[in-house]
C-alpha cells in the first residue's frame, strides 16, 4: 500500500508539473500582452501619443520583456515556494488578494456537491437495483433520465422559483447582504451551508442522474454473481450480505470517475454560477481574460486543474482501496 | 437407512418470458445420515435447480410447488420443514451453511474477489458459533490445514485470485466446511479442474466426509466419478428421476436405458478398440418437454404408442432401487 501510495503521488506531481506547463502555454496564447492594454487604458482619450518605446517602458517594468521559459520558472517558482501568484495588473493588487475566498468557495461547493451526490446517487441506485422491476424501480429510472435530459440552468431557474415561493429562501449568492462583508464566524458559516444547498444541488443534478444508473446497473451485474449466491448458501443475512458483497463492488466505477465529475462540475459552474449570481472564479476568469490579466487567469486555472489531479488522485486511491485486485498492476 | 434428508414430490415452476417452465417435476430421493447421493444427468437435466431447491437459494421467478416436501433432520435431532421457511428466516439462515454446505463448480467466482479467503471463513464461522474472532480465525487456519493447504497462515490473507485452481476449490471446502455442516451439497465440484487435481480433490472429500461423519450429495454428470465416491446414486433426466439405487447395483445392472446409455459413454482402456456409443441426440429444453416418458425421444427402445404417450411410473426393484420405465412395467406384467 505504503509502495502504491508513493508510486501514484510522483505521477500526480509529474502530472501536475505537465498541467503548470499547458496553463503558462494558454497564458500566452492571447495576441498582445498586457503593457499593450496598459498603455491603451492609461493613456486613452487624454491626448497623448504613446510611442512603441513607451510600451516596450511598460513591458520592462512589469517583467513581461523575458523570454518565456525563464518568465515561467520565476511564476511558478514564486507559487510553489512562497504562494504568490504575482500581480493582478488589472486591479494593481496581488492575485491572491483578487482571487480572496473565491478559491476556497469554489472548493467548497465542489466537496457539496460531490457529497450530495454520492451520498444519493449510490444508495437510490442500490434500492433501485435489489427492487428491480418494481415502481419505484421505473419512477427512479423516469426521473433520472429526465435528470440527464434537462439542462441544470433551467432547474436552477425553477428550483430558485420555488424555494423562494415555498421556503422563502433568499435568491442569488452564496451570503445574505448583510454577511457578504462580515468576517468569518459560525452565524457566517451557517448563512453560506443554507445559501449552499441550492446550487450544490443544481450542479449534482446530471450527475446525480447518471450516478444513479451507473449504479444500478454494477449492482445488478453482482448481484447475480455466485460469490453472492455463495455468501446466501452460507447464511449471511441479507442487508449485511448486500452491503458487503455486491454493493461494495457497485460502488467501484462511481469512484473511479470522481474526476470525471469534478470535471464537469466545473465546465457547469460558470453557466449556473451566472444564474444564480454565485461568487465563483469562473466570472474571474473570464474577466481576466478580456483584459489580458493573465497572472490573475493563470492562477484561477491552475487552481481548477490542480483540483482536478488532486481529486484524480484521491479517486486512485479510494479505488485502490475499496477493490484489492487493482494493486496488482501498480 | 437413517435419513438426514427427504425430499418429497419436488416440483420447481418458472415464470420466463417464454411463458411457464418446469425444469424439476415429482423428484423423489432421501439422503442417509453419512452416506453419499450422487446426482447424475446431463447439462440442463435439473440437478443444481434440485439443490437450489434443497437451500432455497432459487430465483425470484421460481416457484416451489405447494406439494413438495423438503425434510432435513437437524443436528438437534428436530426435524426442519425447509419447504415451509419463511424467506429471511432466522431458521432458514442457520441451516444455511451452519447445517448444510455447498461448495460450487466454479471456486474463483465462489469467492467474492475483495475479501481474504479468512475474512469469509471467518464470517462463516461466526454466523454459526459462538466464537471470537480470534477463535475463528484459528479454526479457519486449522480447516484450511486440513484440506490440505501448504502454509494455511499464510493463504488465509490472501485472496482467490492469489490461489491456483485446485488450492482454490480446497479453500472453498474449507471454507463451507468451517461452520461444520451435517449435509455437504457439492455442485460438480471438480468439473473445472484437471484431471490430477479432479483425483486429489475427490480423495479429499471422501476423506473429510469419513472422518466429519457428513452426509453428502455430489452432483456431476460422470457416472465414473459417482463410482470413486458416492454409495447411492440418482439419475436425473429432463428434471425427473428415471433410477435410483445403490451405486454397485445401478453400475453393475442398469434398468433404465438412458443409464445404460450413460454407462456405454464412459471411455475405458479396457475397451480403446471399440468406439465410444454417446446417447443419440440432444436433450430438449425445459420448454419443449415432450409428453409420455421425457427421454422417448432418444431411448432405441422405446415402445411406440405407450411410451410416447402415458408417463411411466415407477418401478420399484427393490427397497432401496427403482426405475421409471415402461419396459420394466411391461416385463413385470408379462411375467405375473
Amino acid at each position: 500500500m505504503a509502495r502504491f501510495f508513493v508510486e501514484r503521488f510522483l505521477g500526480m506531481l509529474v502530472t501536475l508539473f505537465v498541467v503548470s506547463i499547458m496553463v503558462f502555454i494558454i497564458m500566452e496564447l492571447p495576441p498582445g500582452d498586457y503593457a499593450d492594454r496598459f498603455a491603451f487604458r492609461k493613456f486613452s482619450g487624454l491626448g497623448i501619443t504613446v510611442t512603441e518605446a513607451d510600451i516596450q517602458a511598460i513591458r520592462v517594468e512589469l517583467g513581461l520583456d523575458r523570454p518565456a521559459v525563464e518568465r515561467y520558472f520565476s511564476w511558478i517558482g514564486n507559487i510553489v515556494l512562497r504562494g504568490d501568484f504575482g500581480m493582478a495588473y488589472a486591479f494593481e493588487t496581488p492575485v491572491t488578494r483578487v482571487i480572496g475566498d473565491k478559491g476556497w468557495l469554489t472548493l467548497g461547493l465542489l466537496v457539496v456537491t460531490l457529497l450530495i451526490t454520492y451520498v444519493v446517487a449510490i444508495p437510490v441506485g442500490i434500492y433501485a437495483a435489489v427492487r428491480r422491476g418494481s415502481a419505484p424501480d421505473y419512477a427512479l429510472t423516469v426521473v433520472s433520465y429526465l435528470g440527464l435530459a434537462l439542462p441544470n440552468f433551467m432547474l436552477a431557474l425553477v428550483l430558485l422559483y420555488f424555494a423562494n415561493r415555498w421556503f422563502g429562501a433568499s435568491i442569488g449568492g452564496l451570503f445574505s447582504p448583510g454577511m457578504q462583508q462580515a468576517p468569518w464566524s459560525p452565524a457566517k458559516l451557517w448563512d453560506l451551508i443554507t445559501h449552499m444547498w441550492l446550487p450544490a444541488l443544481v450542479l449534482a443534478w446530471s450527475a446525480l442522474a447518471y450516478q444513479i444508473q451507473t449504479v444500478r446497473a454494477t449492482m445488478l451485474d453482482e448481484l447475480g454473481k455466485l460469490s453472492v449466491v455463495a455468501a446466501r448458501a452460507r447464511g449471511v443475512p441479507e442487508g449485511k450480505l448486500l452491503v458487503k458483497y455486491p454493493a461494495r463492488l457497485a460502488v467501484n466505477p462511481v469512484v473511479s470517475t470522481i474526476g470525471f465529475d469534478v470535471n464537469r462540475i466545473f465546465s457547469e459552474l460558470p453557466i449556473v454560477a451566472a444564474v444564480l449570481g454565485l461568487t465563483e472564479l469562473g466570472e474571474l476568469l473570464l474577466r481576466a481574460y478580456l483584459d489580458l490579466d493573465m497572472n490573475v487567469a493563470g492562477a484561477i486555472l491552475l487552481i481548477l486543474t490542480t483540483i482536478i489531479v488532486v481529486m484524480n488522485f484521491v479517486s486512485d486511491l479510494l479505488l485502490a482501496w475499496l477493490d484489492p485486485r487493482i494493486k496488482l498492476g501498480g | 437407512m437413517d435419513p438426514i434428508l427427504q425430499v418429497e414430490d419436488l416440483t420447481v415452476a418458472f415464470r420466463t418470458e417464454e411463458g411457464p417452465i418446469t425444469p424439476i417435476q415429482g423428484v423423489n430421493f432421501a439422503v442417509g445420515r453419512g452416506r453419499t447421493l450422487g446426482l447424475v444427468g446431463e447439462s440442463g437435466s435439473g440437478k443444481s435447480v434440485t439443490t437450489k431447491a434443497l437451500m432455497r437459494l432459487l430465483p425470484g421467478n421460481a416457484r416451489i410447488d405447494p406439494q413438495s416436501q423438503i425434510r432435513y433432520r437437524a443436528k438437534s435431532g428436530e426435524w426442519v420443514d425447509i419447504h415451509r421457511l419463511r424467506d429471511g428466516a432466522r431458521k432458514l439462515r442457520q441451516i444455511r451453511g451452519g447445517e448444510i454446505g455447498m461448495i460450487f463448480q466454479e471456486p474463483m467466482a465462489s469467492f467474492s474477489p475483495v475479501y481474504t479467503v479468512g475474512n469469509q471463513m471467518v464470517e462463516s464461522i461466526r454466523l454459526h458459533t459462538s466464537l471470537n474472532r480470534r477463535e475463528a480465525r484459528a479454526l479457519a487456519i486449522e480447516m484450511l490445514a486440513k484440506v490440505g493447504l501448504s502454509n494455511p497462515g499464510q493463504r488465509i490473507d490472501q485472496y482467490a485470485h492469489e490461489l491456483s485452481g485446485g488450492m482454490r476449490q480446497r479453500a472453498m471446502i474449507a471454507l463451507a466446511l468451517s461452520a461444520g455442516p451435517a449435509l455437504l451439497i457439492a455442485d460438480e465440484p471438480t468439473t473445472a479442474l484437471d484431471v490430477t487435481i479432479q483425483a486429489q480433490v475427490l480423495d479429499l472429500m471422501r476423506d473429510l466426509q469419513r472422518d466429519l461423519g457428513m452426509s453428502m450429495i455430489f452432483i456431476t454428470h460422470d457416472l465414473g466419478v459417482i463410482a470413486q465416491i458416492a454409495q447411492d446414486v440418482a439419475v436425473m433426466y429432463l428434471g425427473t428421476i428415471v433410477e435410483k439405487g445403490p451405486v454397485r447395483e445401478v453400475l453393475k445392472a442398469p434398468q433404465h436405458p438412458y443409464t445404460r446409455g450413460l454407462l456405454r459413454a464412459i471411455p475405458s482402456l479396457d475397451r480403446l478398440t471399440h468406439r465410444l456409443s454417446p446417447v443419440p441426440g440432444d436433450i430438449p429444453g425445459p420448454s419443449e418437454r415432450p409428453p409420455g416418458c421425457p427421454f422417448h425421444t432418444r431411448c432405441t427402445e422405446a415402445i411406440a404408442g405407450v411410451c410416447d404417450r402415458l408417463e411411466p411410473a415407477e418401478t420399484m426393484l427393490a427397497p432401496d432401487r427403482s426405475a421409471r420405465c415402461h419396459l420394466l412395467q411391461t416385463a413385470g406384467r408379462a411375467t405375473a
